[in-house]
């Protein structure tokens, strides 16, 4: 009972009227902040922040965290109608919800992601709950060598994610993780590739390339192809998904939660990861693979609730440990400290209310987002009715302004145009962007992470097998990487079998 | 050099992003350097921006937003504030430097950018303190030496006793982290492997999960794992004992010659006139006073280090010489050596 005392009362600090209100504010800001592409949630939050001064630390956290959430529902919309990501969280929703949104069925695939995010925020939060008090030491033993298992398992899941050719794809990750030694090397100082130019010295931004690749070059080569008329779908009709549509995508939903839990916890993880490995997790459990990419829903459902999963459950270490595990909670740890909390170990004992307080305001945030994702939809389609001669310039205006308020740099503006053509490019020549985009993001974290980790074991690459998680990873990875190969010699030796071999595949997996 | 174009284009801005749209079409105009208001009866002509090169939501930004909160009521207009980050804050300090010195775009400057970046990285990504008018230092913030608790260290004996090779945990490159911890095993004999993280809280977590055995983080960054028993504070690096860690020897008393802080300062460009700096010193002085900058202070344990401006240049230029002068005597390399 003593447990329950502190959460019951946390309700008590949701309900009062300023909280709601302020809850709802945070939820709405986060679902445009999500839709807009570029303008993220960390740089919302980090604008907002002198907002916050006047009110209750409690109050603030309440809003600052519901424009964190808000956001992976919002970036949702433009991932389906638009294939531009408004989140790098809902890059792999493109996949398949803009295929789904090809074929008229937007509306199926914003319904499902809309239950998914909301099913996967609510099993996080239910996890926060009770996971909170005693996380505590499970998450610092992810060291380094760990995050190097963990990054290389991610850049090998990234090869099985795109749909193209194979080839193409490594070639597209390799160019990925070349762009990601660009800077000022963490280890050294010394400078790698940023020709004496200093806007390059802390390396190249995730979000410019981003936002060109995906953004600017779709809408590059879309101006191209004006002639052949690709329409957007005239309508979303049919948001609630249909009784399928359901069967299809609930195990989808569940594992995807799960499983974003999970990777949300860990420091450094979060929402975009989470994202990719569901997806890559569905794909690889579909018994029908070759659907992915051309319209599945388990596609949208599985990395729609593990993002919405890991964003709640990133502010576990926060609130627990205090440490943030990724850029956006870390402005958040800024907002508690402008209001003279600190978070850490002492928080949930010494500040009941404040923990208990956003943990719960998260439920009624959640309820809110899916009461809004639905009638709302139909404000964002009618965007998709306006001329691509009027559409296309706006969401590079939008793009671009995006862009520079992050940094307030002219140069990512430069870089937003530079990785445009080369999207555009890409896209005209077969390459598929998603490995690129993916494998830079764990490039950086894969290298940094080695090189600790050698350091560490004073250049004995055996330590990685001494640790228990990083042994682990690494098994699984061997196991990913061995499984076609695995899966060809058993279809040649057992072709008169099939069946046995599906089931075993599906054993592995589980 | 980086792309002059670039940095005469962007001191147009003034944190909005419309405003910034706009100077994307009417840049050009501005030559760094020209003194139009000497007398300084004019000033402030407008809103001052204070451009802080950090991340929002980091030490450098709060302690920016404070004083800009506080010194706008006294200056009599607006103080807007410009996060641009970037290579540790070199990208708002050198565009400053070049904006027009008329005491309208300030720059709030880190110690460790003038003094200990240097020894790491190549000269063409460096600042020089003497190209900009210090209005006034502000605060410090100590860098400490952490153990986990779990490990039973907790002074300078318990360290050089152990006769082990210790992994230390730095918060990146070129920071005084770094140069602390590298001068201090240095002096007192103890072998050890620099592990560069990505900053404090990176750093710190590797420590609580024993991944390394030590660290040198900021203290209010480690503070309340310290209070929480869950770190051990071994030494302070600042030259006296700190007020909220007041059991805590510095590194000096422990007999190590390794006397590093990070400090930190507002600046305009060089040649912005006597009476705009004198007026601008006035508000933040005004403002240092405020209670509510006082409590700040207090609630992010920055120890108060307002300076006077002139002075800063000459402090800072000395510990930029006395740096250097130990990593040479003691033969440590901060940068490419490894």
């Amino acid at each position: 009972m003593d447990f329950f005392a502190p959460v019951i009362n946390g309700f008590g600090v949701v309900l009062e009227p300023t909280n709601l209100l302020y809850c709802l504010i945070g939820v709405v800001i986060g679902m445009l902040i999500g839709v807009l592409p570029g303008l993220g949630p960390a740089a919302t939050i980090a604008i907002l922040l002198p907002l916050t001064y006047g009110v209750e630390p409690v109050t603030a956290i309440i809003m600052l965290a519901g424009i964190f959430y808000g956001a992976q529902y919002g970036g949702t919309i433009t991932s389906v109608l638009l294939r531009l990501p408004g989140e790098a969280s809902s890059v792999v929703t493109v996949f398949d919800g803009y295929a789904l949104a090809r074929q008229g069925k937007a509306g199926t695939a914003l319904g499902i992601a809309a239950l998914g995010s909301f099913f996967g925020g609510t099993v996080a939060i239910i996890g926060l709950t009770l996971l909170a008090p005693v996380v505590a030491g499970f998450a610092l033993d992810f060291g380094p060598p760990e995050y190097t298992a963990l990054a290389m398992l991610g850049i090998l899941l990234v090869a099985t994610v795109s749909n193209g050719s194979k080839l193409k794809s490594i070639i597209a990750a390799s160019l990925g993780l070349l762009l990601a030694t660009v800077g000022r090397d963490t280890f050294t100082g010394e400078s790698r590739f940023t020709f004496d130019n200093l806007s390059l010295a802390d390396g190249l931004d995730f979000v410019p390339i981003a936002m060109g690749i995906f953004g600017l070059g779709e809408i590059l080569y879309n101006l191209e192809e004006r002639h052949n008329k690709v329409q957007a779908p005239a309508k979303v009709a049919n948001v609630w998904p249909s009784r399928k549509d359901l069967k299809e995508s609930s195990g989808a939903i569940g594992r995807g939660s799960l499983l974003g839990f999970f990777l949300g916890i860990l420091p450094g993880g979060g929402a975009t990861i989470a994202s990719l490995a569901a997806y890559a997790m569905e794909k690889k459990r579909s018994k029908t693979p070759e659907r992915f990419g051309r319209g599945a829903v388990e596609g949208v459902a599985a990395p729609e609730s593990a993002n919405n999963a890991a964003a709640t459950s990133s502010f576990i270490p926060l609130l627990t440990l205090g440490i943030p595990a990724n850029a956006t909670m870390a402005i958040i740890f800024g907002a508690l400290l402008i209001q003279g909390v600190t978070p850490g170990p002492q928080l949930v004992q010494n500040d009941p209310e404040l923990f208990w307080g956003v943990v719960n305001s998260m439920y009624i945030g959640n309820i809110l987002l899916l009461i809004m994702s639905i009638p709302l939809v139909g404000v964002f389609v009618k965007i998709l009715r306006v001329r691509a001669a009027i559409l296309a310039p706006i969401t590079v205006l939008i793009t671009v302004i995006g862009v520079y308020t992050i940094n307030n740099s002219i140069f990512d503006i430069w870089l937003v145009i530079v990785f445009g053509i080369l999207g555009y490019l890409m896209k005209k020549f077969g390459f598929e962007p998603g490995p690129l985009v993916l494998a830079f993001v764990l490039g950086s974290l894969l290298e940094e992470n080695l090189r600790r980790s050698l350091l560490l074991f004073g250049g004995d690459p055996a330590g990685f097998v001494g640790r228990p998680i990083s042994s682990v990873l690494l098994l699984v990875f061997a196991a990913v990487m061995l499984l076609p190969l695995l899966q060809k010699a058993f279809k040649k030796a057992r072709a008169s079998a099939p069946a046995t071999t599906a089931r075993h595949d599906e054993k592995e997996r589980v | 050099m980086n792309k002059p174009t670039f940095t005469r284009r962007s001191i147009l801005a003034t944190g909005s992003a419309f405003a910034l749209a706009l100077s994307l079409t009417a840049c050009g105009g501005n030559v760094a350097g020209s003194s139009s208001t000497a007398d300084g009866s004019k000033f402030p002509s407008g809103p001052v921006t204070l451009t802080i090169g950090a991340d929002p939501g980091g030490s450098t930004d709060l302690i920016g937003r404070a004083l800009a909160e506080n010194a706008s009521g006294p200056l009599g207009a607006p103080i807007p504030v410009v996060n641009k980050p970037g290579a540790n804050g070199a990208i708002a300090t050198k565009e400053v430097g070049a904006a027009k010195a008329d005491g309208q775009t300030l720059v709030i400057l880190n110690a460790s950018l003038f003094a200990i970046t240097p020894l790491a990285v190549s000269a063409g990504e460096t600042v020089k303190i003497e190209d900009y008018e210090v209005i006034t230092g502000i605060s410090q913030d100590d860098y400490v030496l952490v153990t986990n608790a779990s490990s039973g260290m907790k002074t300078m004996d318990d360290l050089t006793k152990a006769g082990k090779k210790f992994n230390f945990a730095t918060t990146g490159v070129g920071t005084g982290s770094q140069l602390a911890q590298a001068l201090l095993f240095k002096q007192a004999n103890i072998d050890g492997t620099d592990v560069p993280f990505d900053g404090g809280s990176p750093a710190m977590t590797a420590l609580l999960g024993n991944q390394v055995d030590l660290a040198t983080i900021q203290l209010a960054e480690a503070m309340p794992q310290i209070k929480a028993g869950k770190l051990n504070p071994v030494v302070v690096f600042s030259k006296e004992r700190n007020q909220y860690l007041p059991d805590t020897p510095t590194a000096v008393e422990a007999g190590y010659d390794v006397p590093v802080s990070q400090f930190r300062a507002v600046a305009a460009p060089k040649g912005t006139p006597e009476a705009v700096v004198t007026k601008l010193r006035d508000s933040f002085k005004k403002a240092f006073e405020t209670e509510a900058y006082k409590s700040f202070n207090e609630q992010n344990l920055f120890t108060a280090a307002e300076i006077d401006g002139d002075q800063v240049a000459k402090d800072w230029a000395a510990n930029a010489a006395k740096y250097k002068e130990l990593t040479e005597k003691y033969d440590v390399d901060l940068g490419g050596g490894k």
